[in-house]
C-alpha cells in the first residue's frame, strides 16, 4: 500500500512539474535574434562565404547555434580572440581547411584585358564592380570587402588582389615596436608607480601599459588622451618603451575602427544587394515562359481570324 | 524579525555554504571566470535557491509527512529543483540571450548544486517554518553570490598579474579559493 502510495504521489508531482513546464516554454518564446545580432557585428562582413555559409549573418546564425567560431579566415586570430569572449567559449586556433588569414586586400582589374562580360560584377556580394556589358569594368576599391569571390568566375583572369596599405598614426617617430617583444618584456614592470605621478595628463601609465591589448579597457582608462610626451619612458626604471606600446596600442585601435566602419558599410551594401537580387527574381519568376507565351499568341491569333 | 536576521547572517558569513560547509563547489570554480557571468550565475543560483525552500517546504509539510512518505523526500526534492531549474534556464534564454550564451552548460548543472538540495534538506532537519526556510534559502543564496562574485573579481584581477609559471591555471584558483575560505574562518563563533 505504502508502496502504491509513494509511487502515486511521485508520479503526481513530476506530471505537475512537467504540465508547468510546459505551459512556461510556450509563454517564454526564445530570443535568439538579439544574440545573433550581437555575433553579426563583430564579423568583418567580407560576405566571402569561405566558412561554407553563404554570408556572414548565416554564419553568425550557425554560431548561436553552436558551430565552431574558427572558420572565418578575414577575422583572424583576433575575431576568434572576440568572440571567445562574448560567448564564454574556448579560443582555439583559425581552422585553416577554411582558408588563410591574410593581410586585408582589395581587388583591382586590369582593365586593358577586360572583355565586358559582366560575370564579376555579377559574383561581387556587395556591388563593388560597375561596368556595362561589352565595356571595361572596374573595382571601387574603397567598397572592395577582398572576398576573391570575383576571381574564378573572370574569364581572362585579368582581376588581382592587391594588398591594402594601412595608414599610419604614428606622430612621433619612435622606434615600431611589436607586440612579440611587448609580451617578452612585460615582466619587466615591476609596478612601482612611478610613471603615474609622472603624467602630465594625469593618466595610469602603468594600468595602460598592462591593459594594452583589451580595447575596451584602454577606452576606460582614455588612452585617446595620451599625448604621447614620453615623461613616463624616462621615469620608468625598468625602461620599459611605455610610449611606443601606447602608439601601437592606438595604431591597433585605428586599425579596428577603421575596419569596423568598413565592415558596416558592406553589410548595408550586401543587404542591399540580397534585396535587389529576389527582387530581380521575383520579376523573372512572374514573367510568362516560353510554352505559355507561345500559346498566348495562338489564342490571339485564333480570336483574330 | 531578529531571528530572521540572526539567520540570514549565519548564513551569509558564519555558515556560508560555500566556504564553510563546501557545498556548491562546482559552479563556484566553474561559473567565476568572468564577473558578468558571475552575477548572471548568481542571480539565477538565488532565483532557484529561494523558490526551492519554499517549495520543499510546502510539500514537506503538506504532501510527505501527512502521507508518511518521509523516505522520498530525496527524490522529489530533485525533482522539483530539476522543474525549477528549467524554468530559470526558460526565463534566462528568454530575457538575457547573451548571458544564456555565456553561462550555457551551467544553468542546468545548478540541479546538481548540491547546495541546493543541502539547504532543502536542512531546512527539514532544523525544522524550520515557512518564512524561516524562505530565510534560510535566501541567505544561503545571498552567501553563494557574495562568494561567487568576490571570487570572479579575484580571477579577474589574476588575469593581469604576474603569476609564477608553475601556478597558473588551476592551481593559482585552488589557492585563492582556500585563502577566501580561510577569511571566512574568522566568522566561526559569531553566533555560538
Amino acid at each position: 500500500m505504502t508502496v502504491l502510495i509513494g509511487t502515486l504521489t511521485l508520479t503526481i508531482i513530476g506530471g505537475l512539474c512537467a504540465a508547468l513546464l510546459n505551459y512556461a516554454t510556450r509563454y517564454f518564446k526564445t530570443n535568439s535574434e538579439a544574440i545573433i545580432e550581437l555575433i553579426n557585428t563583430r564579423l568583418p562582413q567580407t560576405q566571402c562565404a569561405q566558412c561554407g555559409y553563404p554570408g556572414c549573418r548565416p554564419y553568425a546564425e550557425a554560431i548561436s547555434k553552436g558551430d565552431p567560431i574558427n572558420k572565418c579566415p578575414p577575422g583572424g586570430t583576433a575575431l576568434i580572440q572576440e568572440l571567445a569572449d562574448l560567448l564564454g567559449r574556448e579560443q582555439v586556433p583559425l581552422d585553416t581547411s577554411y582558408g588563410e588569414s591574410l593581410p586585408p586586400r582589395v581587388a583591382v582589374i586590369r582593365e586593358a584585358e577586360c572583355i565586358g562580360c559582366t560575370l564579376c560584377a555579377i559574383a561581387c556580394p556587395v556591388d563593388a564592380i560597375i561596368g556595362a556589358p561589352q565595356m571595361m569594368h572596374s573595382v571601387i576599391s574603397r567598397d572592395c570587402t577582398g572576398c576573391d569571390l570575383c576571381l574564378e568566375p573572370c574569364p581572362v583572369d585579368c582581376i588581382d588582389m592587391i594588398v591594402v596599405k594601412t595608414v599610419e598614426v604614428r606622430p612621433l617617430r619612435l622606434p615600431r615596436i611589436d607586440q612579440d617583444a611587448l609580451d617578452l618584456i612585460q615582466y619587466d614592470c615591476i609596478h612601482c608607480g612611478l610613471c603615474e605621478p609622472s603624467c602630465p595628463r594625469e593618466l595610469a601609465p602603468q594600468a595602460l601599459f598592462w591593459h594594452r591589448t583589451e580595447p575596451e579597457r584602454l577606452q576606460s582608462l582614455n588612452l585617446a588622451d595620451c599625448i604621447e610626451c614620453r615623461l613616463c619612458d624616462r621615469v620608468c626604471p625598468s625602461n620599459i618603451p611605455l610610449t611606443a606600446s601606447f602608439q601601437a596600442a592606438k595604431q591597433r585601435q585605428y586599425e579596428l575602427d577603421q575596419s569596423r566602419a568598413k565592415a558596416r558599410e558592406a553589410q548595408a551594401r550586401f543587404e542591399r544587394r540580397q534585396r535587389r537580387v529576389s527582387r530581380v527574381q521575383a520579376k523573372v519568376r512572374a514573367r510568362p515562359n516560353k510554352q505559355d507565351r507561345l500559346s498566348m499568341i495562338d489564342r490571339l491569333r485564333n480570336q483574330k481570324s | 524579525m531578529s531571528d530572521a536576521l540572526v539567520i540570514l547572517l549565519g548564513t551569509i558569513f558564519v555558515n556560508n555554504f560555500v566556504m564553510v560547509q563546501f557545498l556548491g563547489l562546482c559552479p563556484f570554480m566553474g561559473a567565476s571566470q568572468k564577473i558578468d557571468s558571475a552575477i548572471g550565475m548568481a542571480a539565477a543560483t538565488t532565483f532557484v535557491l529561494t523558490l526551492a525552500c519554499a517549495a520543499s517546504y510546502l510539500l514537506e509539510h503538506y504532501l510527505l509527512q501527512p502521507l508518511n512518505l518521509e523516505y522520498l523526500r530525496i527524490i522529489t526534492f530533485i525533482v522539483l529543483i530539476a522543474a525549477l531549474v528549467q524554468f530559470a534556464e526558460m526565463v534566462i534564454r528568454a530575457t538575457q540571450p547573451l548571458l544564456y550564451q555565456v553561462l550555457g552548460l551551467f544553468i542546468p548543472l545548478i540541479t546538481t548544486n548540491c547546495a541546493v538540495l543541502g539547504v532543502a534538506l536542512l531546512n527539514v532537519r532544523h525544522q524550520h517554518s515557512l518564512f524561516q526556510s524562505i530565510v534560510y534559502g535566501f541567505g544561503a543564496a545571498l552567501g553563494f553570490s557574495m562568494v561567487l562574485i568576490v571570487f570572479a573579481a579575484m580571477r579577474e584581477r589574476q588575469t593581469s598579474a604576474d603569476i609564477p609559471k608553475p601556478f597558473r591555471g588551476a592551481a593559482i584558483n585552488m589557492i585563492s579559493a582556500g585563502l577566501l575560505s580561510l577569511a571566512f574562518m574568522g566568522f566561526t563563533g559569531m553566533n555560538g
